[in-house]
């Protein structure tokens, strides 16, 4: 026969505190549901049930507290309270700060900027500029200029000569003559001089390291 | 004759740049050349295709369209967003607009000539109305995805053809909208990978748009249905220009591969109305890629790559069969780059951006002795060297620049002369006197300067303004050698003489239809030899003030028909010091003297005979000894002159050596190789 654990007894509870209670009463009894329907029947359940009667044990003996709806709306007051004025604590002190920010800011730009009397020197001195024989430029507009120019010509120089196009080299095409007379000649530039450039000054200066050294031994 | 020693020079490492576009005139027969270093060159067609003006380039200036509009106006459009106007008459720039629009890529006038239309590097096609004295923007047409590589109007002004990266739009130029897309294939009956660029696109009057790509193909669309009528696989590489005739009736492209095909519309049979495009001519006249071709009423003219301009006159188009019909070629410089210190022995060679000082050795050992850059991106006009070699003298079109040199010992140092005058700036021409005292300037203003030289500085003596006529052709400068005497050619109202101990004007020889190619003043006798450019000399007697009678004589009789037949004009006149009756002249594939105090040639003689055996008999060298002893030994010759009594210099540059730095040229597979 399964034990079921008593239940704790309660004062009838009056309309006002209804509704945390009963949240709270709902809470319970699903925990309770839980409990009852993980219960296994029987005999093996006896120790926990123990442990279960131990904790319900102080549970019974005292009486839950007895909360007024006034006590518990100033309690809600307050807490409403409180979060509000830490609401308006934090907005106040991230307004100082962005203010403090935008003043070091100006503070800054205002060192970085000319002082006023050049300033205005130079705003009335841009209207008699047009005699002059100078041309002002603004170097970003220049750097953009010329890097529209390059990516073009970069465009057509691939169109030409790039990837893809079935180009040969002069020297190919200046001798492909050659290989059609009724004598065959060589290439027009036969040699290629530029190979083995490293390999050639290695072996100049052990030449003359050894010619050195042959003159040593020989005398 | 006597026996020369020649100095034959061949380290001038001349390399001209390529040709990017050409425009003809068919008001006043010219052809406008602009080179891939910004040089602009306008050739006089019906004066021997000689080039008559040039605009130097700049380094930034990447021209990609030269265009003609209404009233004999030059406009050119490049890589760095700009248009300018070119000003015939002062020879210089009179403005650069930047259409706002990236990169410039493509230029065409309205047939009207009264609207300029430009396509840009981000897909925008800007109208500008020509004012009389600048160009306005209108406004842009809708703008397309990529950039607009070639534009072409509608005869009637409605319409506008541009060829894209893989599309022709067609616009209505009142709306500005797009009416129309034509997609085309990458490859001629196939896929490729890379993309196809319309490289040129040309608008017929029956509604017809022809266009090249660089898949090889001609296509011709039909452009109020928008749809491909006919292709024509032409080429194994791009196709890159392309030019129709007024007429309408033929049409010139240009490919890669260096070959130019003449396409007519033909009947269809012998006498049928119906009428169909056919490639009828190819012509392989170039080595490199042809990047631009014009056609004018009886000649295709095509330019490229490798640097040469070529005129091919159509046969059926030529009205008279003679040498004019025959094919020219013009691949070497039109003025002389080359100044010689007789004294010292030097050579000064002027490149784009540098000039180069070289001493003459025993023949064999030459010294490269001075490089010098010239600052800032601007092309070199015109340079000099004293004759006694202590001053170099050169300018660009903001600048002027004088130099000292100073020789110790085999080592030489250059000073420069600071603070030049602003008039000297932008000198068509410079020339010092015999004495090195003396410095004459030419300016683009059609102004002579005159400035001594003393020690280390200069002061400025005279400027003698234009007289009559306008500044037309380009300057040339000739002093004599006992510096009396200053003669200028450079404007139409013919050559002034100066005076220059008492700087007034002499006299003037009168006008010639031709422009000056060579002028040069005799030592002692003071007579002014000048070359034309339709191979006519004359020698003017300047303190006669009238021609010499030599002169008359040869113009009674006139030249040779082998000597008038000659392709290249004469740059470069000078004397023999010893010999008074010769005159020493040379183009570009001969070296003439001409002996006055020989008889003259008639058209029957033989104009080239190379010097006759000693064993020969007397009869023999009678008949053929004639006053022009022409020698083809050394070519092509870019200077000629004479150093002293006994030695000649020869500067040669062949044409492999051209080759040779050119960029590489597409890949032809021929068999057997």
């Amino acid at each position: 026969m399964v034990q079921l654990r008593p239940r704790a007894s309660r004062a009838p509870a009056s309309a006002e505190a209804m509704v945390d209670e009963g949240q709270l009463a709902s809470e319970e009894e699903e925990a309770e549901h839980g409990l009852l329907l993980g219960q296994p029947s029987s005999g093996a359940a006896a120790e926990p049930l123990e442990e279960d009667e131990e904790g319900d044990d102080e549970f019974d003996d005292e009486a839950p507290e007895e909360l007024t709806f006034a006590s518990a709306q100033a309690e809600a007051r307050e807490e409403e309270r409180r979060v509000r004025e830490t609401v308006r604590r934090d907005k106040t002190l991230l307004k100082e700060k962005r203010k403090r920010r935008e003043e070091l800011f100006i503070e800054q730009k205002k060192r970085k900027l000319l002082p006023d009397t050049i300033l205005e020197k130079l705003t009335t001195a841009s209207q008699t500029n047009q005699n002059k024989s100078y041309l002002a430029v603004r170097l970003k507009d220049q750097d953009l200029r010329d890097s529209r120019q390059q990516a073009a010509q970069a465009f057509i120089h691939n169109s030409l000569y790039g990837p893809g196009t079935n180009r040969t080299t002069v020297n190919k095409f200046l001798s492909l003559a050659n290989k059609r007379l009724p004598v065959k000649r060589a290439a027009v530039q036969f040699l290629n001089n530029a190979w083995g450039i490293q390999k050639k000054q290695n072996a100049k200066r052990f030449k003359r390291r050894w010619m050195v050294r042959k003159m040593k031994t020989k005398k | 004759m006597g026996e020369f020693k020649v100095h034959r020079v061949r380290f001038f490492n001349y390399v001209p740049s390529g040709i990017r576009c050409v425009a003809y005139n068919n008001q006043s027969n010219r052809l406008a050349v602009s080179r891939t270093d910004g040089t602009v060159e306008i050739y006089n067609l019906s004066a021997n295709y000689f080039q008559e003006k040039f605009f130097p380039g700049h380094e930034s200036r990447a021209t990609e369209a030269l265009c003609w509009a209404e009233g004999q106006r030059l406009f050119s459009a490049g890589l760095n967003g700009e248009i300018m106007e070119y000003d015939l008459q002062a020879l210089n720039i009179k403005y650069a607009m930047d259409a706002f629009g990236g990169p410039i890529w493509s230029m065409a006038a309205s047939p009207s000539g009264s609207q300029l239309l430009v396509g840009c590097e981000d897909g925008s096609v800007k109208l500008f109305q020509i004012t009389p004295d600048k160009i306005q923007f209108e406004r842009n047409f809708d703008r397309q995805k990529s950039r607009i590589l070639s534009l072409s109007w509608h005869p009637s002004g409605t319409h506008i053809a541009a060829g894209s990266i893989d599309y022709i739009s067609v616009f209505d130029v009142k709306s500005g909208s797009a009416v129309h897309k034509m997609i085309v294939d990458r490859q001629y009956m196939g896929v490729s990978k890379r993309k196809c660029i319309v490289w040129g696109v040309a608008f017929l009057s029956d509604g017809t748009i022809i266009s090249v790509d660089s898949a090889g193909k001609v296509q011709f669309w039909d452009s109020a249905t928008g749809t491909l009528v006919k292709s024509h696989l032409i080429a194994n590489a791009d196709v890159q220009s392309i030019a129709v005739a007024d007429q309408e009736d033929s049409f010139v492209v240009g490919t890669a591969e260096g070959t130019v095909f003449h396409f007519q519309l033909v009947p269809v049979t012998s006498n049928s109305s119906e009428k169909q495009w056919v490639r009828t001519k190819p012509f392989q006249h170039h080595t490199h890629d042809v990047r631009t071709v014009a056609h004018s009423p009886t000649a295709l003219i095509s330019g490229g790559t490798d640097t040469h301009l070529v005129f091919r006159p159509l046969m059926e188009k030529v009205e008279v069969k003679n040498y004019d019909a025959a094919l020219r070629k013009i691949t070497f410089p039109h003025r002389c780059l080359i100044s010689c210190s007789k004294k010292r022995q030097l050579l000064l060679f002027q490149f784009a951006h540098h000039l180069e000082l070289w001493r003459l050795g025993s023949t064999v050992a030459t010294d490269h002795l001075l490089h010098l850059k010239t600052k800032g991106p601007e092309n070199i006009i015109c340079s000099c060297i004293s004759p006694c070699g202590s001053w170099i003298a050169y300018s660009t079109v903001s600048r002027f620049f004088l130099y000292r040199l100073n020789y110790e010992h085999d080592n030489i140092s250059l000073k420069r002369v600071s603070k030049m005058p602003a008039f000297l700036r932008s000198a068509l021409q410079i020339l010092f006197s015999e004495d090195s005292t003396k410095l004459f300037v030419a300016s683009n203003q059609g102004a002579l300067h005159i400035v001594q030289l003393s020690g280390g500085s200069f002061k400025h003596l005279h400027a003698f303004q234009p007289q009559s006529g306008t500044v037309e052709a380009m300057c040339l400068l000739a002093v004599s050698p006992d510096g009396n005497w200053l003669a200028a050619s450079g404007t139409s109202a013919g050559v002034h003489v100066y005076n220059v101990k008492q700087l007034k004007l002499h006299c003037t020889v009168p006008a010639y239809n031709f422009p000056v190619t060579a002028m040069a003043i005799a030592p002692n006798t003071n007579n002014l030899v000048i070359a034309h450019s339709d191979q006519q000399v004359f020698e003017y007697s300047i303190p006669d003030k009238q021609y010499t009678d030599w002169s008359r004589t040869v113009q009674k009789q006139g030249f040779h028909h082998l000597w008038l037949q000659r392709d290249t004009p004469i740059t470069h006149i000078s004397f023999h010091p010893k010999r008074p009756m010769h005159i020493l002249l040379h183009d570009a594939y001969m070296f003439c003297i001409i002996d006055k105090s020989l008889p003259l040639p008639n058209d029957k003689t033989l104009l080239y005979n190379p010097f006759p055996p000693t064993n020969e008999s007397d009869v023999i060298r009678r008949r053929t000894a004639h006053a022009f002893k022409i020698s083809k030994i050394y070519k092509p010759l870019l200077f000629m002159d004479l150093l002293d009594e006994r030695t000649l210099v020869a500067v040669e540059r062949p044409l492999d050596d051209i080759i040779a730095q050119l960029p590489p040229p597409i890949k032809k597979k021929k068999f057997g190789t």
